[in-house]
C-alpha cells in the first residue's frame, strides 16, 4: 500500500506544482489523470525520488520513501515522460547496465533476465541492434523493460502512449497490465482518458496541483448515468445554449451544432436524447465545475 | 520597392544577433580581447623599448600578432561553426523553413549575423587599444591621436582575414551538420598552419605573404629589434601588392564558400539510418483490460496470441560489493561510450605523432641524456595534448546523460553519487593514462629506432610517474568540478580554456609559482624530480584534486545520496 499524505511543492518561479496532494493506493494499475500542466509529473519525479517535496510524506508499506531514497530505488521501475537512451548501444546491452545498477550481480540470473525482458516486449530479434535505430514504439518497450528489472514493488510510467500510433498503444497497454502483479503498484499518469479506462483499477483526477476526484473509473462513469445528453442546435444558438447547460462537447457540420450536454435530471430540450456516459464526460464534468 | 529593413534577410541577420546577444561567450570573448589589448598596450615590448603605443607600425604589429594569437581562429569557429546547426538542433528549421523565405536570405542572413557579432567581439580589441591613448603613463610614448590606422589595420587584416576562417567553418557546420566537424577543423588550424609555414619557409618572402590567409605575414617586414625607436615610431606602414593579391584571394574564396553552401543546402532534416519496425505480439487483450467503443476505436486487428512470459527471479545484493561492482559496471559503460565516439582513432596517432616530433631530429648536446630529454619534450606535449582531451571529452561525458535525456531512469537507481561521478572521472583518467603511455613507448621506438641509445626507461616513469601522471589526475578533477559547479558544458569548457590559456599566458610572462601552476610548468628539471620539493609539490596538486573531487560530490545535482 503506498501512501501519499498532504504532498505539496512549490518551484523557485513559484509556480505552486503541488497542493496538499493525498492518495492511497493498493496493488494494481492507478490512474492519474489530468490535462498538461496539471501537476502529475511533479507527483511522479517526487515518487521516483527525484524531486524534493517541500511538506508531506510518502509511505510504502509503512517505510518512508523520501527519507530512504536507495531502499525506494531498490524497489522502484520507473519509466519518464521523456527519455532517451544511448544510441550506441544495442537493446541488450542497455538493460545489463540497469539491471548492473540495480545490483544483480549475478551473470547467469542477470542474463536470464534480460532475455526474458527482451522476450516479453518482443525485441529479442532485436537484441544486437543498436538503439539509434529503433523506432518510437520499440524505445518506449525497452523503457517498460528496464523499468521491470529487479521485481519493482512499485512501477511509475509516466505518459507512456504519448506520441504512439493506435497500435502501438494497445500493445503498451498490455505490457502495463502484464507488469501489476498482486504485490506491485503501478502509477500511469496519463491525459490520455481511455488510457486510464482501459487499465486502471482505481484513478485521481488532478489539476492545478490538486486532487478533484479519487474513485473507480465505473463509479465515475455511473455517476453520470442519467445526465448525459445528445442533440443538435442551430449553429447561430450554440452560445446561447452553453450559457444555459453545461456542455461537454460540440462538433459543428452542415449549419448544425451535435452537442453532448451533463444535466442532471432534466432533458435540455424535447430533441435532445439520453446517451451512455463515458469517463470523458465525467473529466470534462470535473473541469468544468473548476472553472 | 520593399524596405530594406523588412526583408527575410534583415529578420534573419538580426535574429542572429538577438540570439548572440543571449550568449555568454561574445561577451567573454569581448573582457578577453580587450584585457589582451590593456596588457600588450601596458606591458608589451613598446614600453620596454621606447616604441610609441599608437604609432603605425606597432599598431600593425599588434593586429597581424592578435589576428592568430590568443586562439582566435578557434573563437571564430565557436561563433560560426553552429549558426545553422542550431536550427535543426532546435527543430526550428520546419518553422523557419515554412515561411516565405528564400535560401540565399537564409544562408546570408544567418552568416553575416554571426560574423557581424565575431567582428563586434574583435573590434573590442581595436577599440580599446584606440582609447587607451587617452590614459598613458610613464615612460610611455605616444603620439598625437591618431584614428585611421587602428580600424584600416583592424579590418584589411583581422577582419578579412576571419572572414575567410569564418566561411570555412559555417560551410563545415552548414553541409555536414555535425558541431564536431567544425571544432575538429578548429583544433587542425594551428598544427596545419604552423607545418604550412614550416614546408614555405624557404619560399620568397612575397611568396609568404600572399598564400597567408590569416594575415600574420601582413606585418612590415622591417626587423625591429635593429632599428630605432624613432624610425619606428615614424614609419608610414603600406601595403605591397602581394598584400594585396592576398587579401583579394581571400575575399574570393570567401565569395566561392558561400556560393557553394549556397547551392548544396538542403532544408531536408539529415537523412537517417532507415528504422527497423517490430511489433509487439503478446496476448491479444489481456483479462483486466476491457474496452468499450466509445473511449476508443481502435481499428486493428489483435495479432496472434502468445503465452505470457515469466521473467526468472533474480537477486538484488547490496553493500560494499554491490558498489564496487556498480563502479566497475559504469566505468565499463564509459568505455564503451568513449569507444563507440571514434575519436580515440584520432587521438592515439595524434599521441604517437607528437611523441615521434618530441625526439631531436639530429644529434644536438643534450643536458642529462636522450632519454631525458625524449622523456621531458613528450611529457610537456602529452600534457598540453591531455588537456584539451580531459576538458572536451569531460564535458561530453558529464552532460552526456542529460542530453541523452536518460538522468531520470539513471538517477531512480539504486546507486550513489559516488559511482556517477567517480566511473566518469576513473574512466577519463584511464584513457589519458593509457594515451600517455602510447606515447611513451613511441617516443622510446623512436629513441631506438634514431640509434640515441641506451634508453633509460627509469627516466620515463620518473618524469610521467611525478610529473604528468598528478598531472592528469589534477586536470580531470579539476574539470569534473568546473562541470559540476557551472551545469553547463559550453560554460566549462570556456572557463577551462580561459583558465588554462590566462595561467599559461601569465607563466610565459615570468609569474610563475607553483602555488598556481600545479601541473608544474617550467618549474621542475630531471634532477629535482625526486627532491622533496617536487614531492611536495605533487602532493599539493593531488591535494587540490581531491578538494575538486569533494567538491564535486557535494555539489553533484542529484543531491540526495
Amino acid at each position: 500500500m503506498l501512501v501519499i499524505k498532504n504532498l505539496a511543492k512549490t518551484y523557485a518561479s513559484g509556480v505552486q506544482a503541488l497542493r496538499g496532494v493525498s492518495l492511497e493506493l493498493s496493488p494494481g494499475v492507478f490512474g492519474l489523470l489530468g490535462p498538461n500542466g496539471s501537476g502529475k509529473t511533479t507527483l511522479m519525479k517526487i515518487v521516483a525520488t527525484l524531486l524534493e517535496p517541500d511538506s508531506g510524506t510518502i509511505e510504502m508499506n509503512g517505510a518512508d520513501l523520501i527519507a530512504r531514497k536507495d531502499r525506494t530505488r531498490r524497489v522502484l521501475g520507473y519509466l519518464p515522460q521523456d527519455f532517451g537512451l544511448y544510441p550506441t548501444l544495442t537493446a541488450w546491452q542497455m538493460l545489463d547496465y540497469f539491471a548492473k545498477l540495480k545490483g544483480i550481480i549475478d551473470k547467469k540470473e542477470r542474463h536470464a533476465l534480460i532475455d526474458a525482458l527482451l522476450d516479453r516486449v518482443n525485441l529479442s530479434s532485436e537484441r544486437t541492434r543498436r538503439l539509434s535505430g529503433f523506432s518510437g514504439g520499440m524505445r518506449q518497450r525497452l523503457g517498460i523493460a528496464q523499468a521491470l528489472i529487479g521485481e519493482p514493488e512499485l512501477i511509475i510510467v509516466d505518459e507512456p502512449t504519448a506520441g504512439l500510433d493506435p497500435e502501438e498503444r494497445l500493445r503498451f497497454h498490455n505490457l502495463i497490465s502484464e507488469a501489476a502483479t498482486e504485490n506491485t503498484v503501478v502509477i500511469l499518469s496519463s491525459h490520455i482518458v481511455s488510457d486510464v479506462c482501459n487499465l486502471c483499477s482505481r484513478m485521481a483526477i488532478i489539476r492545478q496541483g490538486k486532487i478533484l476526484s479519487e474513485c473507480t473509473p465505473q463509479q465515475a462513469v455511473d455517476e453520470l448515468k442519467g445526465s448525459v445528453w445528445e442533440g443538435t442546435v442551430a449553429r447561430e444558438q450554440l452560445s446561447t445554449f452553453k450559457t444555459r447547460f453545461n456542455v461537454i462537447s460540440s462538433r459543428t457540420f452542415d449549419g448544425e451544432a451535435r452537442v453532448r450536454v451533463i444535466s442532471k435530471g432534466q432533458r435540455p430540450t424535447e430533441e435532445f436524447t439520453e446517451a451512455t456516459p463515458v469517463l470523458e464526460d465525467y473529466y470534462f464534468d470535473l473541469v468544468n465545475q473548476q472553472n | 520597392m520593399r524596405n530594406p529593413l523588412h526583408t527575410p534577410f534583415t529578420a534573419v541577420f538580426t535574429n542572429e544577433v538577438l540570439l548572440n546577444a543571449k550568449r555568454v561567450a561574445p561577451y567573454v570573448l569581448m573582457v578577453l580581447f580587450a584585457s589582451n589589448a590593456v596588457l600588450w598596450w601596458g606591458w608589451g615590448p613598446a614600453v620596454e623599448r621606447g616604441w610609441a603605443t599608437n604609432s603605425e607600425f606597432y599598431i600593425r604589429r599588434n593586429m597581424a600578432a592578435f589576428s592568430i594569437i590568443l586562439g582566435l581562429p578557434i573563437f571564430t569557429a565557436v561563433i560560426m561553426g553552429d549558426a545553422i546547426i542550431r536550427d535543426f538542433r532546435l527543430g526550428v528549421d520546419p518553422l523557419i523553413f515554412s515561411k516565405p523565405v528564400g535560401r540565399a536570405a537564409y544562408v546570408l542572413g544567418k552568416f553575416f549575423g554571426n560574423f557581424f557579432v565575431l567582428v563586434c567581439c574583435q573590434s573590442a580589441f581595436a577599440i580599446t587599444l584606440f582609447l587607451l591613448q587617452w590614459v598613458p603613463f610613464s615612460k610611455m610614448v605616444v603620439l598625437p591621436v591618431r584614428v585611421v590606422p587602428y580600424f584600416k589595420h583592424f579590418f584589411i587584416i583581422v577582419v578579412i582575414s576571419h572572414l575567410v576562417l569564418a566561411a570555412i567553418y559555417f560551410a563545415a557546420g552548414t553541409l555536414t551538420r555535425n558541431a564536431k566537424v567544425v571544432y575538429g577543423l578548429a583544433a587542425c588550424f594551428y598544427p596545419v598552419y604552423i607545418t604550412v609555414a614550416y614546408l614555405v619557409k624557404d619560399l620568397p618572402a612575397s611568396f609568404h605573404v600572399f598564400i597567408d590567409p590569416i594575415g600574420f605575414n601582413l606585418q612590415q617586414k622591417i626587423e625591429p629589434w635593429s632599428r630605432s625607436a624613432d624610425f619606428l615610431n615614424h614609419y608610414v606602414s603600406n601595403y605591397s601588392l602581394a598584400s594585396y593579391a592576398n587579401r583579394a584571394w581571400v575575399i574570393i574564396v570567401s565569395t566561392l564558400l558561400l556560393s557553394i553552401v549556397y547551392s548544396r543546402f538542403r532544408i531536408d532534416p539529415a537523412e537517417n539510418k532507415t528504422e527497423h519496425f517490430t511489433m509487439l505480439t503478446l496476448l491479444d487483450v489481456p483479462d483486466r483490460i476491457t474496452y468499450t467503443a466509445l473511449s476508443h476505436e481502435l481499428p486493428i486487428q489483435a495479432s496472434p496470441a502468445r503465452d505470457r512470459i515469466t521473467l526468472p527471479k533474480v537477486t538484488s545484493t547490496r553493500g560494499p560489493a554491490a558498489t564496487l561492482f556498480k563502479i566497475f559496471a559504469a566505468i565499463g559503460l564509459e568505455f564503451r561510450l568513449l569507444r563507440a565516439e571514434r575519436a580515440l582513432v584520432v587521438l592515439v596517432p595524434l599521441a604517437m605523432a607528437l611523441s615521434f616530433l618530441s625526439v631531436p631530429f639530429s644529434r644536438i648536446a643534450v643536458e642529462v641524456s636522450y632519454s631525458v630529454t625524449s622523456a621531458t619534450n613528450t611529457a610537456n606535449m602529452m600534457l598540453l595534448l591531455m588537456a584539451g582531451v580531459i576538458i572536451f571529452y569531460m564535458g561530453e561525458a558529464m552532460h552526456r546523460d542529460r542530453e541523452l535525456k536518460i538522468e531520470p531512469v539513471v538517477w531512480s537507481a539504486p546507486v550513489p553519487n559516488s559511482v556517477l561521478l567517480l566511473s566518469k572521472c576513473v574512466a577519463m583518467t584511464l584513457v589519458a593514462f593509457a594515451l600517455v603511455l602510447v606515447g611513451g613507448l613511441t617516443t622510446i621506438a623512436t629513441q631506438l629506432f634514431r640509434g640515441y641509445t641506451p634508453v633509460d626507461l627509469s627516466a620515463y616513469l620518473i618524469i610521467n610517474a611525478i610529473v604528468v601522471v598528478p598531472g592528469i589526475i589534477f586536470m580531470t578533477s579539476f574539470v569534473v568540478a568546473l562541470n559540476v559547479l557551472l551545469r553547463n558544458k559550453y560554460l566549462a569548457y570556456v572557463m577551462a580554456i580561459g583558465t588554462g590559456a590566462g595561467l599559461f599566458y601569465l607563466y610565459n610572462f615570468g609569474y610563475n609559482h607553483w602555488l598556481y601552476n600545479p601541473l608544474l610548468y617550467r618549474l621542475w628539471k630531471y634532477g629535482d624530480l625526486t627532491s622533496r620539493t617536487i614531492l611536495g609539490y605533487r602532493l599539493y596538486c593531488l591535494a587540490i584534486a581531491a578538494a575538486c573531487l569533494v567538491l564535486a560530490h557535494l555539489f553533484f545535482e542529484r543531491k540526495s545520496r
